[in-house]
């Protein structure tokens, strides 16, 4: 079966060249801030359907692997994330281009990526049935409480003033209730209005933030440049990186993978969340967490590994149970039954060619990835030279694309507009978008488990479910220890200031 | 030409590819008068059909082979797009008005969610809104399932059970959605006291019955294949009016004796209020031609959902919308 999978994707030239196309094409949507590894699957999901099964599956997956990763590539450039998963990428890769160190923080992006990726198919090849078997075990319960753990991660990325950064959670959470209320549809904050019934997309939303706020800022700033210049001519050696920086990552990366397997293994969540929990882990348990957010490549390292390492997590429960863990994978379930493979508890027994067919294709495509990005690198750099007043509008005008793309509605552009209007006021406020984020996937998560957990309590009491207490005896100890040590934090600074 | 510029115009006919590549999916609207007299030589333009549903899902799977086919049959090219949203009441509602009517747009959506939404009032127009058609496909039907282990045996068995222990069988809906129907009914006709909980949409509630959350649920039968043959659940009883032609071993809930235990999901064709009476003729004809006569479609449709060409004809379409518009809205109290 193995060898009969190996055969199916290496011995078919158009397998590899769907593959190669699948994960360019990948590349460019995820790099591209308002198209997504999403959208580019579902465009090309009913091409799929005059393809040899193994040629459309490959294909697809060429296009979610590379439409995860693409996205570092405009986080660390441009400082809009390109999709959800790479949020958190920003964080340190922006200030890494602005250090100078652009080609640094790519090639630790694109590296950690391939790792990421390669962890979460290992693991994916090696011991799914059992993390399957975890995944089903989260209901209701666990879910709420799951939700409650990750918002407490809030404290950790407002950084110094918590004040603000509940703002920006809730206003987060306040957004996300637009539309219809989960369970029973009622509608909230609709106005009358069939466009606002189906609520505002979390694309709409990040891209309103982060790109077009930065267009804004930007457009403030002409009549009195910063005097920020960004190095693009630096020589590139190899691939950005030195060996011992490698080294030095190797525990973190293998963590922030985990993190992003566990996130990717638990339907409904995604990667968007994956890589901030994971940046919040990496700075909460680091010997340095004051430098994380001033361009280290820990930050880059904790966000790219989790991100791609949530990949091989939501093909877990999507080959092993039928289920699929984000929207990417629920069209590649799609893909997968057109082709007449059913993902569930028997794929092995019967389909078992194809899975292994899936597992090479992963690991191709992944290959593929690293070696493409590694070789654009010296262009998308190049991006930065083109002057901003050219390179901005094109980026808006792209962005209003992604947002009309999704649904196809107007409706989505003009959010875009506001939330950017909305983000900048926020900038000016000094409120995160980050938490807002966060706040804006994680609310409707909570307020959903919640209800449904409270329909079964009459039937079902809370004290049958151990990891429902396991998740809120660590939120509580997370919560009390990131509010001493941003307390420890603030002193510092106060006698410093003092001094 | 500096490297410079090199780069930006590369840059910009990267982004005007992808203008037109994306840009493409918006649908145009044509000048009405031009078309009306159409009829005889339509189509002479290419078909949009708008599926209510994503892509990936029965409902769009059954759209685009239907329109791959239909672009045979008719020549022209028939395309696809996806505007989704509310169950399919975004859509709908975007495009019932006249002002959409050009002869050559069309909706794609299923019957459960056309009429479930109006029962439930997430919208507050139903399929006489629009011009009916027709009806080109029959979902492989909603199945009632319970754990392996479980107890009952039947749908007898399974609503005694509730009864004995009123609100202990934890009973997995999704709000709003024809299953939430399926599940009142067995409420208010048949006395089933079951503790009637939201396990989201069909893989959530599939999880749910795995993972011990819930006693009960309802799940298409694409879904629970493969978990009937390893032998984790097992089938209690099909909600298809009649036993689909490829599942010959479930029982109907109607054969147990519950006549109004029904949830015939089909996919319908419709087209916005003024299209033309001719045009709509004719694209119901190449829609039966396709069903009928067409073996490739036969074949992918058999393959992909257990599905057996089912057709029906502009007339049939609007009875069996009636009928089942009328046996939501008769619970249309109890859900909204």
């Amino acid at each position: 079966m193995v060898v009969e999978g190996l055969m199916n994707v290496f011995s078919d030239p158009l397998v590899i060249l769907f593959i190669a196309i699948g994960v360019i094409v990948g590349i460019i949507f995820g790099s591209i801030p308002g198209l997504t590894a999403t959208m580019a699957i579902v465009m090309f999901l009913p091409v799929t359907y005059t393809m040899t099964s193994t040629q459309g599956i490959s294909m697809l997956i060429a296009l979610y692997i590379g439409g995860i990763s693409g996205g570092l590539i405009s986080a660390i450039l441009l400082n809009i994330p390109g999709t959800p998963s790479s949020v958190a990428t920003c964080f340190d890769g922006r200030p890494l281009a602005e250090k100078g160190q652009a080609a640094k923080a790519l090639g630790v992006g694109v590296v950690f990526s391939f790792i990421g990726t390669v962890v979460g198919v290992l693991l994916l090849i090696v011991i799914s049935p059992l993390l399957a078997g975890l995944a089903i075990k989260f209901g209701p319960y666990e879910y709420c409480s799951l939700a409650i753990f990750s918002l407490s991660l809030v404290i950790t990325l407002s950084g110094k003033d918590l004040v603000k950064g509940l703002i920006g959670a809730i206003i987060g959470a306040l957004l996300a209730t637009v539309g219809l209320s989960p369970i029973d549809s009622r509608q909230r904050f609709t106005f009358g209005s069939a466009d606002l019934t189906a609520g505002f997309k979390l694309l709409v939303l990040l891209i309103g933030l982060f790109a077009v706020t930065e267009v804004i800022k930007y457009a403030g700033q002409v009549r009195k440049p910063e005097k920020i210049e960004i190095e693009s001519g630096v020589k590139m050696k190899g691939i950005g990186f030195t060996a011992k920086e490698f080294f030095s990552q190797i525990f973190n990366c293998i963590r922030s993978a985990l993190v992003g397997v566990g996130i990717g293994i638990l339907p409904g969540i995604g990667g968007g969340v994956s890589c901030m929990i994971s940046y919040t882990v990496a700075k909460n348990s680091s010997k340095h967490p004051e430098k994380f957010g001033t361009g280290i490549i820990d930050g880059v390292v904790a966000s790219e590994s989790a991100n791609n390492g949530t990949i091989g997590g939501a093909m877990i429960p999507l080959l092993s149970l039928g289920i699929p863990g984000d929207p990417a994978t629920a069209m590649l379930l799609g893909g997968l039954m057109v082709h007449n493979v059913s993902p569930g508890p028997l794929i092995f027994d019967k389909n078992g060619a194809v899975v292994y067919g899936i597992f090479f294709a992963m690991i191709l495509s992944a290959v593929m990835m690293m070696i493409f990005m590694l070789v654009g690198m010296r262009g998308f750099i190049k991006v930065l030279n083109i002057p901003k007043n050219l390179l901005l509008p094109a980026i808006v005008v792209l962005c209003c694309i992604g947002a009309i793309g999704d649904s196809n509605r107007i409706f989505d552009v003009w959010g875009v507009l506001i939330f950017g209007l909305l983000g900048f006021g926020l900038l000016k406020a000094g409120i995160p978008s980050s938490p807002m984020i966060l706040g804006f996937i994680l609310g409707p998560m909570f307020e959903e488990n919640l209800r449904k957990a409270s329909q079964l309590a009459s039937s079902d009491s809370a004290f049958r479910h151990p990891i429902f207490f396991l998740f809120m005896i660590v939120t509580v100890i997370v919560v009390f220890m990131s509010l001493r040590s941003n307390k420890k934090a603030a002193q510092a600074e106060n006698s410093i200031a003092s001094e | 030409m500096s490297i410079k510029k090199r780069v930006l115009s590369g840059f910009m006919a990267g982004v005007l590819g992808l203008a037109v590549l994306t840009g493409c999916s918006g649908s145009s609207s044509r000048n009405n008068a031009e078309v009306n007299q159409a009829g005889e030589d339509w189509p002479n333009s290419p078909i949009n059909i708008i599926c209510t549903h994503a892509a990936g899902g029965d409902t769009d799977y059954n759209a685009r082979l239907m329109a791959r086919m239909l672009e045979k049959e008719l020549g022209v090219s028939v395309v696809v797009n996806n505007v989704t949203g509310s169950n399919g009441a975004i859509a709908l509602g975007q495009y019932k008005d006249s002002k959409n009517a050009d002869n050559y747009t069309f909706i794609m959506t299923n019957t459960a969610a056309l009429t479930g939404n109006l029962a439930t009032g997430l919208s507050d127009f139903g399929y006489e809104d629009f011009q009916t058609v027709g009806i080109f496909g029959k979902q492989s039907g909603e199945n009632i399932v319970v754990p392996a282990d479980a107890p009952y045996n039947t749908v007898e068995e399974l609503i005694e059970a509730s009864k004995q222990n009123p609100g202990q069988i934890k009973f997995g809906i999704s709000t709003g959605g024809g299953v939430y129907i399926a599940a009142t009914i067995m409420s208010k006709e048949y006395g089933a006291e079951f503790n009637i909980v939201d396990a989201g949409d069909a893989s959530s509630r599939l999880t749910s019955i795995l993972g011990g959350h819930i006693d009960a649920s309802i799940v298409p039968y694409s879904g629970i294949k493969e978990y009937v043959e390893n032998g984790d659940v097992k089938v209690l009883s099909t909600l298809l009016e009649e036993k689909p032609d490829l599942i010959q071993d479930i029982p109907t809930a109607k054969e147990q004796g519950y006549d109004n235990l029904v949830l015939n999901t089909m996919y319908a064709c419709l087209a916005p209020e003024g299209t033309d009476e001719a045009v709509v003729q004719k694209l119901n004809e190449a829609m039966q031609n396709v069903a009928q006569n067409n073996t490739e479609y036969e074949e992918e449709v058999k393959k992909y959902n257990y599905q057996n060409p089912y057709v029906l004809s502009v007339d049939e379409s609007k009875e069996e919308l009636k009928t089942q518009t009328d046996l939501f809205m008769k619970y249309a109290d109890d859900l909204q």
